[in-house]
């Protein structure tokens, strides 16, 4: 039987883009460490890493801080030849490196990619309809995700600036962290518009700043998914944001626990950045705060709404 | 005067070369080059084949290349309004006025015809005589070709051996020679001066390693000495005035070519020369990208050649056209000339000076040559097998291969061309070697600036004999920026020059205010007691300029909002 497409990690998302590549009609092969549920007549259930190189396309959906480490493990069994896509959100250490970034330090491939936006893994899995954007520069690329993906029920756009749409799905990512934490505060729409723009206008400055182009942060990786987390779908983010808002401990395993930790380094190396270049953005900065531990609802709004503000 | 300019059309219609009545017979491991001219024609006649193919599959697209081709030099050439051009210009609109009444095959006979005429204006030529030749002379050359008229006998002896110990050459050169003879050296050097490519061809002589074939600008073959060596050495000549598509198209099929065949290249990849005096941090590769083309097709073709890039850094402590290039630069880059011709390199004053300045330095220039990488920015080791992460080898041939079947496809070797960009420019911040003018530079411009806050970066500049840095400070602070220079060498981000790793801080500013004095035009800094007064900050802002990157990490508390302004200046890291 041949593989069309590897898909790794056996959380929501991996059998959710595994359901999405079945119904157009491809022949799939999921790698998880602790297989969860059962294979089908056309996915393929695996323990084995090295069988991903079977498939030229590969996707990654994984949490982003296990990306490395699986991309390490992964890179002695690929070439050249192999296309490979991940569908984290996150920025790892201290130059703010994206997830592309880390799979074409870590593996021989340079055909590399971004999958984001508003989509949430039930839809992909339900086969409700959605959309996402593949970052790339290599138009095979965005072909290739294409054709394994999309379907009338899920359309799935492009860009070759893959590093935009990195940034923007990771400063949505802590965003929806926010909303989460806002909304179980009790806080009016109106701030939560004023918090969630002020992010990311911040966050397409940034990626400005580190060679994004800033209207990937107004398509569907950056307003399109904040509109989703806004409209309140079941993005793990909300749920980990209201817990921190309750002073929860937050989970110890499973997506949540990455999601957790993904957006507390991502704010923190963010901040440490933005520190290090010299540079504002209030709003990324109380965030980090926040998810530090440092700073409680009522001081985060009081000084949300006490910024030094000039012209947008 | 009009035989004069009969021989001037002549040579550059049909630069001199000289018959070969008993060619060289083929020894094993000859460069390539060698051997060039028995393959000349049939790379032109590949060319033209290739280009016409690529444009003549349907009658608009033909029409639409040869209007565009008609149109573009027609403009240009009723600008230049000589009698050189008028022959061409009256073809030119003939053609224009045809274009719409000729049947598909007379179209594509037309392209054919201009194709043919563009690549043997462009293709090269290579003399083993001239080349042998050129090892013995290159010091007459070097500054013959700069003004043919007048060779000072003095200079045609003397200065070579002086260059020869100033000129130093670093990295692994033996790795380097193994691999011209696995695959194709393209070299790929930050450019900063017109002396680039004969300082590079020389060190290359001298080192043995192989000559390498490289477009020069066309206005640099209007000089008939200069043109003489560069046609018999493999040079072949860009113009780039001419704008319209199908020249860059038998350009870039050329350039492909040459390397799909196992030419060694060269190309600057920054396009021009630095003006500002900065490390190049965009490079766009142009004609370099052609080898990641010529890769793949060797692999289509199934007779795979290793292609092999090598960063080099040229670092000069101080540049020939240092004054014009700068003022270039402040004059905003909307008005910058693209290519300058009456720079220092044309003025035998100049050259001479700088030269005879060159005599009296511990090192002049270093070229630095990085290690050698796969077209997908992958490290080879010496035998030429592309290295990945974990340590494996891996066929590089899988990057151009998708279900097991090789292609060439431009787009994703566009992406493939971006990636390169983008090591290369780390690799040239990584690679360059700071020099002890560009340091005692950025200190003195530091305090320049630490002096003139809130001032904007023209009205500064203005500033001249104005402020004066106490000469102990100065001292001071090339001490402590000296070690953290060496400590960023430890740590593998930058180069250091060995004089200014060895010699002491006091030493370190005599011999760079001793350097400009006796070449720059201006003055640059004026010793006033123990003060040193800044004359001329434009000078001191191009050479500092190579140490934009690092400013903050040389500077201390106390020097640190100077130094971010000037990363401000340069437009942040």
């Amino acid at each position: 039987m041949t593989t069309d497409i590897a898909i790794l990690g056996g959380g929501d998302f991996g059998w959710g883009l595994a359901a999405a590549a079945t119904r157009t009609g491809k022949q799939v092969l999921l790698w998880s460490r602790r297989p969860q549920r059962e294979a089908t007549d056309s996915i393929t259930v695996t323990t084995e890493l090295e069988r991903a190189a079977l498939a030229e396309l590969i996707i990654f959906a994984i949490p982003s801080i296990y990306v490395t480490e699986v991309a390490q493990q992964l890179a002695t069994h690929i070439d050249g030849s192999h296309l490979l896509v991940h569908i984290s959100r996150g920025i790892v250490g201290e130059n703010l490196l994206s997830l592309t970034q880390v799979l074409r330090q870590q593996t021989p491939c340079r055909r590399i990619g971004a999958l984001a936006g508003p989509v949430v893994a039930h839809a992909l899995q339900q086969g409700k309809p959605s959309a996402a954007i593949i970052g790339s520069r290599f138009p095979e690329v965005q072909a290739a995700v294409r054709d394994a993906l999309s379907s009338e029920n899920f359309q799935v756009y492009a860009t070759d600036d893959v590093l935009g749409v990195e940034l923007a799905s990771t400063v949505v990512g802590l965003l929806s962290l926010a909303i989460g934490y806002a909304r179980h505060n009790g806080l009016h729409p109106s701030t939560l518009a004023m918090l969630v723009t002020r992010g990311l206008r911040e966050a397409s400055q940034l990626g400005v700043r580190l060679g994004a182009r800033a209207e990937t942060f107004h398509g569907l990786a950056g307003t399109g998914d904040l509109f989703a987390a806004l409209a309140g779908d079941d993005r793990p983010e909300l749920t980990v944001g209201a817990r921190l808002a309750a002073g929860a401990a937050t989970a110890d395993a499973g997506t949540e626990a990455g999601t957790y930790i993904e957006g507390i380094l991502g704010a923190r190396w963010i901040a440490s950045y933005l520190d290090r270049i010299n540079c504002e953005m209030p709003v990324l900065r109380l965030m980090n705060e926040v998810f530090e531990g440092r700073m409680g609802g009522t001081e985060f709004f009081t000084r949300l709404m006490t910024l030094d503000v000039d012209g947008e | 005067m009009r035989i004069k300019s009969i021989v001037a059309r002549v040579l550059k219609a049909r630069p001199l070369r000289v018959p070969n009545l008993f060619p060289r017979a083929e020894q094993p491991g000859d460069p390539r080059i060698f051997h060039f001219n028995a393959e000349r024609q049939q790379v032109i006649a590949d060319v033209v084949a290739r280009v016409v193919d690529r444009h003549a599959s349907s009658r608009a697209h033909v029409e639409y290349i040869l209007n565009d081709a008609a149109n573009s030099e027609t403009r240009r050439l009723a600008g230049q309004k000589d009698d050189e051009t008028a022959f061409e210009l009256d073809r030119w609109r003939k053609l224009s006025r045809r274009i719409a009444k000729l049947s598909h095959a007379e179209l594509t006979e037309e392209l054919r015809k201009i194709v043919d005429h563009l690549a043997s204006d462009i293709a090269g030529n290579f003399d083993t005589r001239v080349y042998r030749m050129t090892q013995h002379i290159v010091p007459g050359v070097l500054t013959g070709v700069m003004n043919p008229r007048a060779l000072p006998r003095d200079l045609l002896q003397l200065q070579w051996t002086m260059l020869n110990q100033r000129l130093q050459a670093e990295g692994d050169i033996d790795k380097l020679k193994r691999l011209a003879q696995i695959g194709t050296l393209v070299l790929v050097p930050t450019h900063s001066s017109n002396l680039d490519s004969v300082a590079l061809g020389y060190t290359l002589v001298r080192e043995g390693l192989p000559p390498v074939v490289y477009g020069a600008g066309k206005n640099l073959f209007s000089n008939p000495v200069l043109s003489f060596f560069m046609h018999n050495l493999g040079a072949y000549r860009v113009d780039r005035r001419i704008r319209a598509q199908v020249y860059k198209d038998v350009l870039k099929t050329y350039s492909c070519l040459m390397l799909e065949r196992g030419y060694h290249s060269l190309f600057f990849p920054g396009g021009t020369r630095s003006r500002s005096g900065m490390i190049e941090r965009k490079v766009k590769l142009g004609l370099a990208g052609t080898a990641i083309e010529a890769f793949a097709r060797n692999q289509v073709r199934g007779t795979p050649r290793p292609l092999f890039f090598v960063p080099v850094t040229i670092n000069y402590a101080l540049v020939l056209e240092a004054e014009t290039l700068i003022a270039d630069h402040l004059k905003g880059a909307g008005k910058a000339r693209y290519i300058i011709t009456d720079d220092e390199s044309s003025q035998l004053d100049r050259m001479l000076a700088f030269t005879a300045k060159l005599r009296g330095l511990q090192s002049a220039c270093v070229i630095r040559f990085a290690d050698p990488i796969d077209p997908f920015c992958n490290p080879v080791d010496d035998n030429g097998q592309s290295l990945v992460p974990g340590g494996r080898t891996i066929d590089p041939g899988t990057y151009v291969r998708r279900g097991g079947v090789a292609s060439v496809d431009a787009a994703r070797d566009a992406g493939y061309t971006r990636e390169l960009g983008e090591y290369l420019t780390a690799a040239y911040h990584r690679e360059t070697v700071i020099m002890w003018t560009q340091l005692v530079a950025h200190l003195l411009y530091r305090y320049f600036v630490a002096e003139t806050r809130g001032r904007d970066l023209f009205s500064r500049q203005r500033l001249r004999g104005e402020v004066e840095m106490p000469r102990q400070q100065l001292i001071e602070d090339i001490a402590h920026a000296r070690n953290a220079l060496l400590g960023l060498e430890s740590e593998g981000r930058v180069r250091v020059d060995p004089s200014l790793r060895c010699e002491t801080p006091a030493g370190l500013l005599e011999t760079a205010l001793d350097a400009w004095e006796g070449y720059h035009s201006t003055t640059v800094v004026e010793r006033v007691g123990d003060r040193l007064r800044i004359e001329d900050p434009n000078l001191l802002l191009f050479y500092q300029n190579r140490l934009v990157p690092w400013a903050e990490e040389l500077a201390t508390d106390e020097t640190m909002a100077a130094a971010r302004e000037i990363t401000a200046l340069a437009g942040g890291v």
